[in-house]
């Protein structure tokens, strides 16, 4: 509905809507543990949600009037989860619904948002497992893989859950392809050298010619004549990647891939960040993260195939308190963390007055795999804590329990 | 000179045990038995690799070696009923039936997938041939007694389980080379003529045999078939069946087609769609070997429900959580916490699907898969419960000698960080 305000010939027929909608949105969670994730823990709090966003945290908060009052006495309040690496909006159903992966090694101008599917199962199967927020990538298995967004997991069209375009540029530094050029790892060292190097030059020429365009004789530089800037999309997409003003996700596995994407950061000036995979991830490593004041977050990926177990976030994170890494810690790298590398911090990742709504009400601490989620608040609404996966329950306890009924009766 | 050697060789033999059954006692855990409720503060005593003690007042017979554990945790060693670690290869992928294959052939006991499946509690596990094949190969239960020689490490006096696979990756598989099995028809088929023809080689085989039993001379024996030879020991239920499925349909195609050559069905593998006919498995007595959560990542596993658990465990399907993995048998016990996320199923029914009932799914429920005196002393102890997520196994016990140790296995069991 907010979207509408664009519309401004329908403004003022649905501005009453508008009204109401947002009286509705009042919800006043009350005597939970508040677990603000930047601040100290609130027990016995309550947390003021108004207009889709947070709008107190205190003590004996009144209930406004209208307000949906939710109890959480023995409970606990976090803000979403925040997921880095997924694919939740354009996996789909497996076989023509994936959209993940376009063709070629070098699709850095392939964009998510063009394929987000509100209705793909990924998203309410992921929103009730307590992650509000994720990226979503565009594939992996290029080196130079696309833009990414970072979506709500609650709205109708793509547009309504967008909370940031192209969030980053995905890069796999062990995207070898077989019997082609790259086929080794230094091979993909060259050709993402090779495109950052073709980006410079394509910047430079853009420069040059837009200066010669603006020539009102019509001079360009070296040439008698301007013409029309040949646009290069692929190109066009690491623009903002060379100018540090995207950052770069690079995929790694292994001692090498890392090395290789840390040289690269510093001789491009990259804003980079590093996905451990599988290889790279280790039991001790959130703790030696922590100790050498390293800024990381939990990732799903490799937590279960096709990235459709976004849910499972919490595993890398009870696995890395197990050994060594504090809760606080722990929590922290599936909210605030995940969020500043976003750089969507200023909106979520933490319960503070001001920022979006995302809040989740859990029987214990995520970092337990057996806690449940019984409350998901995605920018001020509730969401039904129902997905595919509970439909097929319901429709096969019933199923079965007739059969089994039916049987006994029968004899 | 050589009666020297014989007795150098007794010797180094007498040693040998002498290290590797050790009597072992831990004292001050809480112990979970599975089958017989929580003992707090209790001992557990093993000898000559068998429990031979366990409660709150036990006398630590003299000799056996005692290690505090106060505070922590013991629960059975943990059981993997569909694992892929320790072995060679995984797939015989030239023919959809190759019941010749046998797992036990290519093991490999010096395989650190052996010891970081250690490090998560795991003492036993099936290791079984891939999902290509429609009749694949006899899998292998073994104790992870890493860097032993084979032998050690096969569980012996145990019925092996052949593995059969039905569904979408025998039939891409072969479908993509232009032959059978292309569709589920074809898969049928290729189990239907397999077995039949099996029926025709035991029946020639039981003819030679009786008429040699019964004295007659010039007798020439039918030739022999190692692909019939596994399968005639599967009508002999000599082998049982453990069957990869998804789809409803399949699973009760496969419990159908085990009655009518009337072979013994143990285990339906992921069984993702197990929960849609939970009644029918009940009837079968078939065990449900699958993850908790996986869904989605192909199109027969789209329907994979976390909450299907409730609907199994009502009906009386014995759920079994296995990996299905080389890697992730180590992380049977938090998938375990999983189910409660889910599912309103009491937590030490919850524990058997990593033990007791992985230990009935391989016919092995009298030896190990519970704390009881005259088991297996196969034991994981580990820091907290093993419900709570953020524990680790600090011992990993088989038969009285322990194969993992936090303090010196760790960082090469889940990787260092410096």
């Amino acid at each position: 509905m907010r979207r509408s305000i664009l519309f401004g010939g329908l403004l003022v027929g649905i501005l009453p809507l508008v009204i109401a909608a947002s009286a509705a949105d009042t919800l006043l969670i009350k005597n939970g543990t508040i677990v603000t994730v930047t601040g100290p823990i609130l027990k016995g709090g309550d947390l003021l949600i108004e207009n889709g966003t947070i709008a107190k945290i205190g003590k004996s908060i009144q209930a406004p009037a209208g307000a949906k009052v939710i109890d959480a006495s023995g409970k606990f309040v976090y803000p979403g989860l925040v997921a880095v690496m997924t694919a939740v909006g354009v996996t789909g159903y497996p076989g023509a619904g994936n959209d993940t992966d376009e063709v070629g090694v070098s699709t850095p101008h392939m964009d998510p948002y063009d394929a987000i599917n509100p209705e793909d199962d990924c998203i309410e199967v992921t929103r009730v497992g307590g992650v509000t927020t994720v990226q979503t990538i565009s594939g992996s298995a290029s080196v130079l893989n696309g833009k990414s967004i970072v979506m709500h997991l609650a709205g109708d069209l793509a547009e309504d859950m967008v909370c940031k375009r192209y969030a980053a540029q995905i890069i796999n530094l062990a995207a070898r392809e077989q019997g082609k050029y790259p086929s080794t790892i230094p091979g993909v060292v060259a050709l993402l050298k090779d495109k950052f190097n073709q980006t410079k030059d394509y910047v430079t020429k853009k420069k040059k010619q837009e200066n010669g365009a603006g020539n009102t004789k019509g001079q360009d530089v070296g040439r008698g004549t301007s013409q029309p800037f040949k646009r290069n999309l692929e190109l066009e997409a690491l623009v903002p990647v060379l100018a540090g003003k995207v950052p770069v996700i690079f995929i790694t596995y292994d001692e090498v891939t890392v090395r290789k994407a840390i040289e690269i950061i510093k001789e491009y000036k990259l804003q980079g960040v590093i996905q451990a995979r599988d290889g790279v991830f280790k039991y001790h490593m959130g703790a030696a993260l922590a100790a050498h004041g390293v800024m990381f977050a939990f990732d799903p990926g490799g937590w279960g195939p096709g990235n459709r177990n976004v849910r499972n976030l919490p595993v890398p994170a009870a696995i890395s308190v197990a050994h060594g890494l504090s809760e606080e810690a722990a929590i922290k790298a599936m909210t605030i963390n995940p969020a500043k590398i976003l750089g969507i911090d200023d909106r979520v990742g933490s319960l503070e007055e001001g920022k979006v709504a995302n809040v989740v009400i859990w029987s214990g601490s995520p970092v337990q795999l057996r806690s449940r989620v019984d409350t998901v608040i995605i920018k001020g609404e509730p969401v039904p804590l129902t997905s595919l996966q509970t439909r097929l329950y319901d429709k096969y306890s019933k199923l079965v329990k007739e059969r089994i009924e039916k049987k006994k009766s029968g004899k | 000179m050589l009666k020297k050697l014989l007795v150098l060789l007794a010797g180094v033999m007498v040693l040998c045990t002498g290290t590797q059954a050790q009597d072992l006692a831990l004292k001050g855990a809480t112990i979970l038995t599975i089958t017989n409720g929580t003992i707090e503060n209790g001992t557990i005593v093993i000898q000559r690799g068998k429990i031979t003690a366990l409660g709150q007042d036990v006398e630590i017979p003299a000799g056996v070696k005692v290690i505090d554990v106060t505070g922590r945790f013991v629960l059975p060693g943990i059981i993997d009923s569909h694992s892929h670690i320790a072995l060679s290869d995984t797939n015989e992928a030239t023919d959809p039936v190759t019941p010749q294959i046998w797992m036990r052939e290519g093991l490999e006991p010096d395989s650190p997938q052996i010891l970081t499946t250690l490090g998560g509690g795991v003492t036993t596990v099936k290791t079984m041939h891939g999902s290509a094949n429609v009749i694949g190969g006899v899998n292998v239960t073994i104790k992870l007694k890493h860097n032993r020689p084979v032998e050690e490490l096969i569980v012996p006096d145990v019925r092996q389980q052949l593995k059969m696979a039905l569904g979408e990756n025998p039939k891409r598989l072969y479908g993509t080379k232009g032959r059978t099995p292309s569709t589920r028809m074809g898969s049928a088929y290729v189990a239907r003529k397999a077995f039949i023809e099996a029926q025709e080689y035991k029946a020639r085989w039981d003819k030679y045999e009786k008429d040699k039993a019964g004295g007659k001379k010039d007798l020439t024996p039918p030739k022999k078939d190692l692909k019939m030879e596994t399968l005639k020991m599967v009508l002999e239920k000599k082998l049982s069946i453990d069957c990869h499925t998804y789809r409803a349909d399949e699973i009760v195609w496969i419990i159908e087609f085990c009655k009518e050559f009337d072979l013994d069905l143990i285990q339906l593998s992921h069984c993702v769609d197990g929960y849609k006919v939970a009644d029918v498995m009940a009837e079968a007595g078939v065990f449900h070997g699958g993850w908790i959560d996986w869904w989605g990542y192909k199109e027969e596993a789209y329907d994979g429900c976390p909450y299907g658990f409730r609907i199994m465990y009502d009906a009386g399907v014995k759920i079994v959580i296995n990996s299905d993995s080389p890697d992730e048998g180590r992380y049977l016990w938090r998938n375990a916490a999983k189910v409660l996320k889910y599912n309103n199923i009491p937590e030490n029914e919850v524990l058997k699907m990593i033990t007791l009932n992985a230990a009935e799914s391989l016919e092995l429920g009298d030896r190990i898969g519970s704390l009881e005196v005259g088991k297996d002393g196969d034991v994981a102890v580990f820091e907290k419960h093993p419900l709570d997520s953020t524990t680790k196994c600090l011992l990993t016990i088989i038969e009285g000698e322990i194969f993992f140790d936090y303090a010196k296995h760790s960082i090469t069991a889940h990787g260092g960080s410096r």
